[in-house]
């Protein structure tokens, strides 16, 4: 069962480990965590790390990564059978570098994550004394990957306890380029993220900029592709995006991946110096430059194929395309765009919480014990957003109430009463056990399920209609019959034979 | 053909009128009475339809159950059947068929709605 605290919306979870071959496990497995103390049934998390995020593995046959394949997982259940992990706590952040110079070159970034509070630890990324979990409690909330060459990670990190982490409510932001190792291509397929092999960038010979040295790398992507979520990218503007390095692709089955950037429809992804000898990793928008995935325990992961994306250099460059007429614009939108990010990758945006839920009959103030078929109930829920550190009520139009007993009898919208969502409907003519269910699921915003189970019981005896109109030709025929049972007994019983000898 | 029906329907009234004690005709009235009202009810529920069926249900069974007792103690008390009602006196008969009725008429009642 996955928990999470109603304070600061961290989670708290026990995973069951299970080795990942979960062909049935399919996207149709709904989210799964009871937000509020009132919720009185959740759903047991059974799943495992794969299906939460959404992959499918057939087989060994998976990535470039194989020859880990099965050892991998063998780690990963003698790993996760040790975990009970609780990850809690404020902004504790992990940032591993490749070289102690990215924080200076990062600065701006940095700076700006910690004036909103996030307590980060730099450390390269072959640090001997890494680690993420201690004594089964994760010692970070957050981990930054900035060190996309890095083969092999130091101390206790690898990709099985990354991976881990994120199964346990861990937020990851990953910064990759055109020299990424394998760990990192490694984790990428771990969260449904194919990277393209080291050495290969993304290339656009439509959408380069002016300063590009010549390989045309150096990309200008507009704000048209980026993925239309607010909550994710921020408001919209209108200046581009500077990128330089190494292409994604995601599977399209996989449906927790976001295309948070994509390429034009003129880019692709090779090795720049070669030429070109078979299909490309990625072409036109199917290349994402920068891509996410919220887990179904709301775990959140970026990637972003270029590192350079965040550096100080990039945010305060000048940008404008190669192509003849083109404008320039004198700063980019990669300082607002990495800052979105990193507010809702690190849950400080697009968290909502469920807060009390009470059900009623019409005209009174408390649950009865069970519910009478045909009642009119009233339903009220208070939905929650985070929003600068506080929780404040959310404004959403498009929740829905399901009223279950294994199928919906009843789905209708809730509607904004004061400082609750509430509605009013009649219950089906139906007995039996249902469940009132909040199930909200919408693109940026953390997965919200509310379930709240009570009896319906049929009619008491004494609760039937009465003295039914149409009915009166009945009741009359009873009475009558009754009349004329009386005044053939009462003749009956006082005749006399007349005729005794025949 | 008709002529032997209508001559048969004839002789079979007049030896009703001429053999057939009081008493039973007393009780053959009541049944026609009985089986007058449980066609109507019939008749009535296939027009204007089921809804309260449990009232339909029990009018009729009232009807048909009245039937039933009447023609019960019809046969018991007739006399040209006394070699097979020995141990039941007319008496007897007319106590069971109230006793019966009673509880019809509870049930009835109560299934009424």
């Amino acid at each position: 069962m996955f928990l999470i605290d109603g304070e600061t919306g961290r989670g708290q979870a026990s995973l069951t480990p299970a080795l990942a071959r979960y062909d049935w496990l399919s996207r149709r497995v709904r989210g799964y965590v009871p937000v509020s103390a009132d919720v009185v049934q959740g759903r047991k998390m059974a799943m495992d790390g794969s299906a939460m995020r959404g992959i499918r593995k057939r087989g060994l046959v998976m990535s470039p990564s194989l020859s880990a394949g099965f050892s991998s997982s063998v780690l990963f259940v003698l790993s996760a059978a040790l975990l009970l992990q609780v990850v809690s706590g404020d902004g504790k952040t992990l940032v591993l570098l490749d070289n102690p110079n990215i924080r200076d070159t990062h600065s701006i970034f940095f700076r700006s994550l910690a004036d909103r509070g996030f307590d980060l630890t730099f450390k390269t990324a072959d640090d001997p004394s890494l680690s993420l979990i201690k004594y089964g409690q994760f010692l970070y909330d957050h981990l930054i990957i900035f060190s996309p060459s890095v083969e092999d990670f130091g101390g206790n990190i690898n990709v099985e306890t990354i991976t881990a982490f994120i199964d346990g409510g861990g937020n990851v932001l990953v910064a990759a380029s055109s020299d990424i190792g394998d760990p990192l291509r490694e984790l990428g397929s771990e969260c449904g993220i194919e990277f393209d092999e080291e050495k290969t960038a993304v290339i656009d010979h439509h959408n380069f900029d002016v300063s590009d040295p010549g390989e045309h790398t150096l990309i200008v992507a507009d704000p048209e592709n980026l993925l239309k979520a607010p909550t994710i990218v921020g408001k919209p503007t209108e200046k581009p995006i500077l990128f330089k390095g190494v292409g994604m692709v995601a599977d399209p089955d996989n449906p927790l991946v976001l295309d948070i950037l994509t390429g034009s429809s003129t880019s692709y992804s090779y090795f720049p110096d070669r030429p070109i000898t078979q299909y490309p990793h990625a072409v036109g928008k199917n290349t994402l430059l920068i891509a996410g995935l919220q887990a179904r325990n709301n775990a959140r992961v970026v990637f972003s194929g270029s590192l350079h994306f965040f550096s100080d250099a990039f945010f305060n460059s000048p940008v404008q395309k190669a192509t003849p007429g083109s404008k320039r614009f004198p700063q980019t939108g990669n300082q607002e765009l990495a800052e979105a990010l990193s507010r809702w990758v690190f849950k400080e945006a697009g968290v909502l919480r469920v807060g009390a839920v009470t059900h009623h009959p019409v005209g009174e103030s408390t649950p009865p014990a069970a519910y009478t078929i045909t009642d009119l109930v009233e339903y009220s829920i208070v939905i929650e957003m985070l929003s600068e550190g506080r929780w404040v009520p959310f404004d959403g139009d498009d929740i829905q109430l399901e009223f279950v007993r294994i199928d919906p009898f009843v789905r209708t919208y809730l509607k904004k009463n004061g400082g609750k969502y509430s509605v009013q409907f009649k219950l089906p003519d139906v007995y039996g056990v249902f469940q009132f269910k909040v199930d909200y699921n919408r693109l940026g915003y953390t997965h919200l399920y509310s379930s709240t189970q009570v009896s319906v019981r049929p009619l008491q005896h004494t609760q039937y209609e009465r003295f039914i109109p149409s009915a009166y030709p009945y009741y009359a025929s009873v009475f009558s019959m009754m009349a004329g049972l009386f005044i053939f007994s009462v003749v009956f019983l006082h005749m006399k034979e007349k005729e005794k000898s025949d | 053909m008709s002529l032997s029906v209508i001559a048969v329907i004839s002789r079979f009234l007049e030896e009703y009128r001429s053999s057939t004690s009081n008493k039973l005709k007393v009780i053959d009235a009541y049944l026609l009475y009985i089986l007058l009202t449980g066609a109507f009810q019939f008749l009535y529920c296939l027009l204007v339809g089921t809804f309260p069926f449990n009232s339909f249900l029990s009018g009729f069974i009232s009807s048909v159950g009245s039937f039933i007792l009447a023609v019960c103690l019809r046969i018991q008390i007739n006399p040209q059947n006394k070699g097979d009602f020995l141990s039941v006196s007319p008496e007897r008969a007319f106590a069971d068929f109230l006793f019966a009725h009673t509880v019809l008429h509870l049930v009835v009642v109560n299934f009424i709605g």
